[in-house]
C-alpha cells in the first residue's frame, strides 16, 4: 500500500512535482469508457479540466458503488500520482489501478493483479495527491481504474475531480502535428 | 444515429415448432431478425450485429457482432429447433460477445427474442440485469409465444433490472392475427431511444428487409406504411407535429382569452354548437396523437371550435365556392366514410361561412344549387338521395335542374 511522502499541499492550486505534469491533455477522450456510471453524473465531470474543479458536478455510480475507469492516454505516458475530490461519505476509498488494460469488465477485474492499490484517506478526498508506485507506471497507454468501494460503505460512489500526474515519454504527439499549408510550404 | 454494436439472443427452443405465427413461430422470429438486422446496420454504417441461439446443447454464437448483413442472413440458414431456452447463460454470452467488440464507441445492445416459458427465478433474473445495466448494456426483449402466467412478470422484472435512462424496451406480441415483424416495426425497440427522428429513419431504413420479410397491411399510424413511402409517412407525421403545435398554441390562446371572457364562451350561440360535434371526430381522430382529453375538455373544445372556424373560413377564402370544394370532397372521399364525412362537417362549415359574409340571400342560392345539395345528401350515411320523400323536397328547392343534373351524376360516379 502506497502511503503519503510529500508534504500535503491541500491549497486550491496544487503544487506539482519538478517535471511532471497534469496529463489531461494527453487523454484521447472519444475513447474514454466508464462503466457503472450513472447517466446524468458521468464521467466527464470528473476528468475534463474545468468540469472537475465544479464541486456541484460529480462522476455518481449507478446500480451499486463500483466504478471501471478506462482512460486511454494519445501517448506512452508515466505515471506519478493521482489527486482525486470526493466527498467523505460517497468518496470512494479502494482504488485499483490497472496500466494497459483494455478490455477490462467487472467481471475480471479480479483476474490479474493490479499493478497499484491505494486506499484513499479523507485527506487524498481532499485533494492531497496519492502517490503511485512510480515504477510500475513507466509505459503506460492506457489506464484502467477499479474504484472498489467507498468511504461509507453505501451504494453510490462520488468522485468530484479525478486528475493524472505523470510525465509524457519522448514520443510524437500526433496531436501537435500540424498540416503546413502550401502557400508557406 | 446511435453508434450501436447489438446481439441477438434467438429462441430456437422445442416451443418454436408451434404455428401460431405464421408460418411457424420459429420462421416468423427470424424474419423478425432479418428486419431488426436490417434497420440497425442502416441506421449508421457503423453498427454491427450479431446473433446466437440459446437453445439446442447451450447457447451457440452463430455470428460475432458484424456489420456485413449477407453473413448475418446465412448464419440464420439450416438452424435446428431442439431443447430448452437457456435465458441466463444466453444472455451473459452474448455480453461476452459485446464486450470484446472491435469498436469501443459502440454503444451496446442486447435484443431477446423470449417465446418459451422463462425458467430462471426472477431474483436470478434481476441480478442478470444489474450486471448488464454496470456493464452498459442495453436490453430490449421481444415477448412473444408461450406465456406460462410468470413470464410477463418476470421479464418486466429483468427489465426493470435493466433499464437506464429509457434505453431498453420491452414488447409483448400475442399469437394469431398479426405477423411478428409487422409489430416490431411500429415498437419502441424499432423507433425507442428517446429520439423519434433517427429511430423513424432506422425504421424506415429497414424497408429492404421488410420488402424481403412481404410484410403488409395492418394498423400503421395514419393507414400509411412507412416502409413503403417513407416521404409521405415522413411529412404526415411533420405536418401532424405541426397541427399538434398550432393546437398547442391555440389552446393557450383560448386560454388567456377565457380568463379575460369569463362566462362569455358559454352564451356564445352557433358556433360551439357546431364545433362540439366536430370535437367529437377530432378526438376519435385524435386518439393517435395521444391527445389528453381530460377536466380541460371545455378548454380544448373551445380552441378547436377556434381552430375549426378558422379552418372553415380559410377554406371558403380558398376554395373560391361551395360546389367546388365539394367536388374535391367527392374525389378523396371515395370509399372512406369516416373521412368523408369529417369533410362534410367542414364544408357545411364553409357554406356557413360563405353564406354568413354574403348575406342571407345566399343560403337559398346555395339550397338551390343541385349538384351541391345531392351530393351533401349522398355522403351522407344513410341518406339515399334517390329516396322519393328526398327527391321531393329537392324539386321543390329547384330552380334551374337542367346541367346541374348531370354534373350530379357525374359526381356520384367519382
Amino acid at each position: 500500500m502506497a502511503t503519503t511522502a510529500t508534504p500535503a499541499t491541500t491549497a486550491a492550486p496544487v503544487q506539482l512535482p519538478l517535471g511532471q505534469v497534469d496529463l489531461a491533455d494527453c487523454i484521447e477522450w472519444q475513447s474514454v469508457e466508464c462503466l457503472n456510471e450513472n447517466s446524468l453524473h458521468t464521467s466527464v465531470n470528473a476528468l475534463k479540466q474545468g468540469y472537475r474543479e465544479d464541486n456541484g458536478l460529480y462522476l455518481e455510480s449507478d446500480a451499486d458503488e463500483q466504478l471501471l475507469l478506462y482512460i486511454p492516454f494519445n501517448q506512452v505516458v508515466k505515471l506519478h500520482s493521482l489527486i482525486i475530490r470526493g466527498p467523505p461519505e460517497e468518496g470512494p476509498r479502494t482504488l485499483k489501478l490497472f496500466a494497459n488494460r483494455p478490455n477490462m469488465g467487472f467481471s475480471n477485474v479480479t483476474d490479474f493483479p493490479p499493478n497499484d492499490t491505494v486506499i484513499a484517506s479523507l485527506e487524498n478526498l481532499e485533494g492531497k495527491p496519492i502517490p503511485l508506485k512510480y515504477v510500475k507506471f513507466q509505459s503506460v497507454r492506457s489506464l484502467t481504474l477499479f474504484v472498489e468501494d467507498n468511504q461509507g460503505g453505501g451504494e453510490v460512489t462520488q468522485l468530484q475531480k479525478l486528475a493524472i500526474v505523470g510525465s509524457t515519454v519522448e514520443t510524437t504527439n500526433m496531436k501537435d502535428l500540424k498540416k503546413i499549408s502550401e502557400n508557406e510550404g | 444515429m446511435v453508434l450501436e454494436a447489438t446481439m441477438v439472443c434467438m429462441d430456437n427452443s422445442e416451443w418454436m415448432r408451434n404455428g401460431d405465427y405464421s408460418p411457424t413461430r420459429f420462421q416468423a422470429q427470424a424474419d423478425a431478425i432479418n428486419l431488426i438486422c436490417g434497420a440497425k446496420t442502416q441506421s449508421n454504417p457503423e453498427n454491427t450485429v450479431g446473433v446466437l441461439t440459446m437453445a439446442g446443447k447451450g447457447p451457440r454464437v452463430l455470428i460475432t457482432p458484424t456489420n456485413d448483413l449477407g453473413k448475418i442472413l446465412q448464419a440464420l440458414h439450416g438452424l435446428e429447433v431442439g431443447g430448452e431456452m437457456r435465458m441466463t447463460s444466453g444472455v451473459q454470452v452474448a455480453q461476452l460477445a459485446l464486450k470484446h467488440r472491435q469498436n469501443k464507441h459502440q454503444r451496446q445492445r442486447i435484443v431477446l427474442f423470449a417465446g418459451s416459458p422463462v425458467l430462471a427465478d426472477k431474483a436470478v433474473l434481476e441480478g442478470m440485469g444489474k450486471k448488464l445495466k454496470k456493464n452498459n448494456v442495453a436490453l430490449d426483449i421481444v415477448s412473444f409465444g408461450e406465456d406460462d402466467g410468470e413470464k410477463v412478470e418476470k421479464l418486466e422484472a429483468l427489465l426493470n433490472a435493466v433499464n437506464n435512462g429509457d434505453n431498453s424496451h420491452i414488447v409483448h406480441i400475442p399469437g394469431g392475427e398479426r405477423v411478428l415483424s409487422d409489430v416490431l416495426i411500429s415498437s419502441s425497440i424499432f423507433t425507442g431511444d428517446g429520439e423519434g427522428g433517427s429511430g423513424f429513419a432506422a425504421a424506415a431504413a429497414a424497408s429492404a428487409a421488410a420488402a424481403a420479410v412481404g410484410g403488409g397491411g395492418g394498423a400503421y399510424d395514419f393507414g400509411v406504411d412507412p416502409n413503403l413511402d417513407p416521404e409521405l409517412a415522413l411529412a404526415l407525421r411533420v405536418s401532424m407535429e405541426e397541427e399538434r403545435a398550432r393546437q398547442e398554441a391555440a389552446m393557450k390562446r383560448s386560454a388567456e382569452d377565457s380568463t379575460a371572457k369569463g362566462q362569455q364562451a358559454g352564451e356564445s350561440s352557433s358556433a360551439p354548437d357546431v364545433a362540439m360535434s366536430d370535437v367529437g371526430l377530432v378526438d376519435t381522430t385524435d386518439k393517435s396523437k395521444d391527445m389528453m382529453i381530460d377536466d380541460d375538455t371545455a378548454l380544448l373544445q373551445q380552441a378547436i371550435a377556434m381552430s375549426m372556424a378558422q379552418a372553415a373560413q380559410a377554406a371558403a377564402a380558398a376554395g373560391g365556392g361551395p360546389a367546388t370544394t365539394d367536388t374535391s370532397m367527392e374525389e378523396s372521399g371515395g370509399d372512406d366514410q369516416d373521412l368523408a364525412y369529417a369533410l362534410q362537417m367542414s364544408m357545411q362549415q364553409a357554406a356557413a361561412a360563405a353564406s354568413a359574409a354574403q348575406g342571407s340571400a345566399d343560403v337559398n342560392q346555395v339550397l338551390g344549387d343541385q349538384s351541391f345539395v345531392s351530393s351533401v345528401l349522398s355522403s351522407l350515411p344513410g341518406v339515399d338521395p334517390n329516396d322519393p320523400n328526398v327527391r321531393d323536397v329537392l324539386a321543390s328547392l329547384q330552380t334551374d335542374e337542367g346541367k346541374n343534373d348531370d354534373q350530379a351524376t357525374k359526381d356520384k360516379s367519382k
